[in-house]
């Protein structure tokens, strides 16, 4: 399968304007990060709060301008597009948010939210736009009855299906969904994957899935890329593989396992997550890792790619 | 569809708002007050202007309800008229207001940076002057009379309303769902004009509807020192004015126009008050 997307060195850095009573500051909060997605398959963002990796879902669709780097979207270089170019092309690229409850204006009806973007694009469906919006509110699992409710009247679950109407209707090839679980019940959490798994064989979709919860990347992707303060330190060309950075097999150990008789003794992650503000030199890492020696604490590992199971370590298992 | 959603919002929140019994008094009083001002012509028993020197400072009773003034004038057909001036100018005035500065609190807001501090400056000057200043001002430039009236009333509330639109547009500028609306490919004016404005302009309404009972003090105030509506037409001011001079001798001339500012001005707070409980928006009014 072609790449649908290419990201190479994406990097973005936020500064604070200094003044007389202080000094500067900027934060790297996405740094170098490259991975490609073929067509039709899933990628999954692991990560803790704060890695980065929200920014960079934001970065790729260009919501947020990059520092620097370069995104290919289906073999267009995303950040040479003028604004208008760059609204065109949004209709192919779509993404689901993390919180449903802000993500449909209060004002809008269902009808309306879900015929949005077609109103933004100019673009007429062929069929009656209300015949139009109440099929992709059937393709979501809602009831088409529901198109004339108002956000406050539905369920955080129903507004997630909503989102996904929205970004399903200019049929994308690209979804991001970023955390599109984070803010649901366990059990409706279930129903979304679900409709995600349904709609993405239906449609041929691509997806890019951002989550803190590695046993549901592992269940839900085809191959994972592990961030740790804005940079990549791991991509799991499967979710079969064995972690080789530190990192990313203390978050797989700390996933809980359903069968008692597997169960292991987890062990805790010390020290504190350094602050993105001033990084240390070397691996960010280093401080919380058991496996780090004075070369982890002066030089930054570069990500390697030559077994096809790329880990930016020194010391990999 | 857009304006379908938002009439039934208003509906509702002004329904609300006469639900409550003070409400609907003071809401029943301001929309007699808005027919009587329309209709005064035809509501007022005599020629606001015709004098009868032979009749002057009559006490109120038959046919002068409301007595006469130092010309002979009815005062009752004078404070109906002055309705009219009254609420025309503090209306022209606030809604010239509200719109230029719901368009630069807008502005400042969605766009932000150096253009935001520029505005943002200006307007908090314009605050920094007392009202009677703003107005002496244009009285100097264009001359007394209405028109500097509602210009002065206009820039004295424009802070107010751009600093008030201002903070709504950035407090949902962050809202998820305008990002998600930028990502559907949306133009800044359909994120302006469809989600921020419409988000935004609840409580700029409400305070628009109080400023107006300010700006009816402001226009007696202007009106008082002869600095707006210019003999004969009729303004409460202008008529307290001429009633300071005979006010022990005959102090309904006096009296009446006040009492009309007075309860006006308190009906006009007192149903604001049930808007903003009806909206819901108290929070919101803050740091404006």
């Amino acid at each position: 399968m072609p790449n649908l997307l290419e990201v190479r060195d994406l990097s973005k850095r936020f500064t604070s304007a200094g003044g007389p009573f202080r000094k500067a500051r900027s934060m790297h909060a996405v740094n170098g990060v490259s991975f490609d997605l073929p067509e039709r398959r899933v990628i999954g963002i692991v990560g803790e709060s704060g890695c980065g990796k929200s920014t960079l879902a934001r970065l790729i669709l260009r919501l947020i301008e990059p520092s620097g780097g370069a995104v290919t979207f289906d073999g267009d270089d995303l950040l040479a597009k003028s604004p208008a170019q760059m609204r065109k092309l949004r209709a192919r690229m779509q993404m689901v948010f993390q919180d449903p409850y802000s993500a449909i204006d209060p004002r809008y009806t269902l009808i309306r939210a879900v015929a949005e973007p077609f109103e933004v694009q100019g673009v007429t469906p062929e069929k009656p736009m209300a015949e139009e919006v109440a099929e992709l509110l059937e393709m979501v699992g809602l009831n088409p009855g529901l198109a004339t409710s108002y956000p406050h009247q539905i369920s955080g679950g129903q507004k997630q299906r909503v989102g996904i109407a929205r970004a399903l209707a200019l049929r994308p090839s690209l979804l991001v969904l970023d955390e599109p679980t984070a803010s649901l019940d366990v059990s409706v959490q279930a129903q979304i994957i679900g409709l995600l798994e349904d709609l993405r064989a239906e449609l041929g979709l691509t997806y890019l899935f951002i989550s803190h919860d590695l046993s549901l990347v592992k269940y839900f992707c085809d191959e994972i890329l592990v961030m740790y303060l804005g940079r990549a330190v791991e991509a799991l060309p499967d979710t079969a593989a064995p972690a080789r950075h530190p990192y990313t097999r203390t978050l797989m150990e700390s996933t809980f396992e359903p069968d008692p008789k597997k169960r292991r003794l987890i062990a805790p992650l010390e020290g504190e997550v350094p602050s993105p503000f001033d990084l240390p030199p070397g691996c960010a890492f280093a401080d919380r890792c058991p496996n780090a020696s004075g070369l982890c604490r002066t030089e930054t590992p570069a990500l390697s790619t030559e077994t096809g199971h790329a880990v930016a370590c020194h010391h990999p298992i | 569809m857009a304006s379908r959603s938002l009439d039934a919002f208003a509906r509702m929140s002004i329904g609300r708002a006469f639900a409550s019994g003070v409400g609907m008094v003071a809401g029943g009083f301001l929309i007699l007050l808005v027919l009587v001002a329309i209709f005064a012509p035809w509501i007022a028993p005599f020629d606001y202007a015709a004098q009868n020197l032979m009749n002057a400072n009559a006490a109120p009773g038959w046919p002068h309800l409301l007595g006469t003034d130092e010309f002979g004038r009815d005062v009752l057909s004078r404070v109906i008229h002055g309705a009219r001036t009254s609420l025309s100018v503090s209306a022209t005035a606030i809604a010239i207001s509200m719109a230029a500065g719901m368009t630069l609190g807008a502005a400042a807001g969605y766009f932000g940076g150096f253009f935001e501090r520029a505005v943002m400056t200006i307007v908090d000057l314009t605050w920094s002057f007392p009202d009677i200043l703003i107005a002496l001002i244009f009285v100097a430039i264009i001359g007394p009379g209405l028109t500097s009236t509602t210009f002065a009333i206009a820039i004295a509330y424009l802070a107010q309303f751009t600093r008030l639109t201002r903070a709504q547009i950035v407090r949902l500028k962050r809202e998820t769902f305008i990002e998600a609306t930028i990502n559907l490919g949306a133009k800044p004016s359909h994120i302006l004009l469809k989600h921020l404005m419409p988000n935004a302009i609840a409580p700029v309404i409400v305070v628009g509807m109080l400023a107006i009972g300010d700006g009816i003090v402001l226009e007696a105030t202007l009106g008082f020192f002869g600095l707006g509506a210019q003999p004969p037409t009729p303004s409460w001011g202008a008529m307290m004015s001429s009633g300071t001079a005979q006010l022990f001798l005959s102090p309904w001339v006096i009296i009446f126009p006040g009492l009309a500012v007075a309860v006006t001005v308190i009906a006009v707070n007192l149903f604001g008050d049930e808007l903003i409980r009806a909206l819901d928006i108290r929070d919101r009014l803050r740091g404006a």
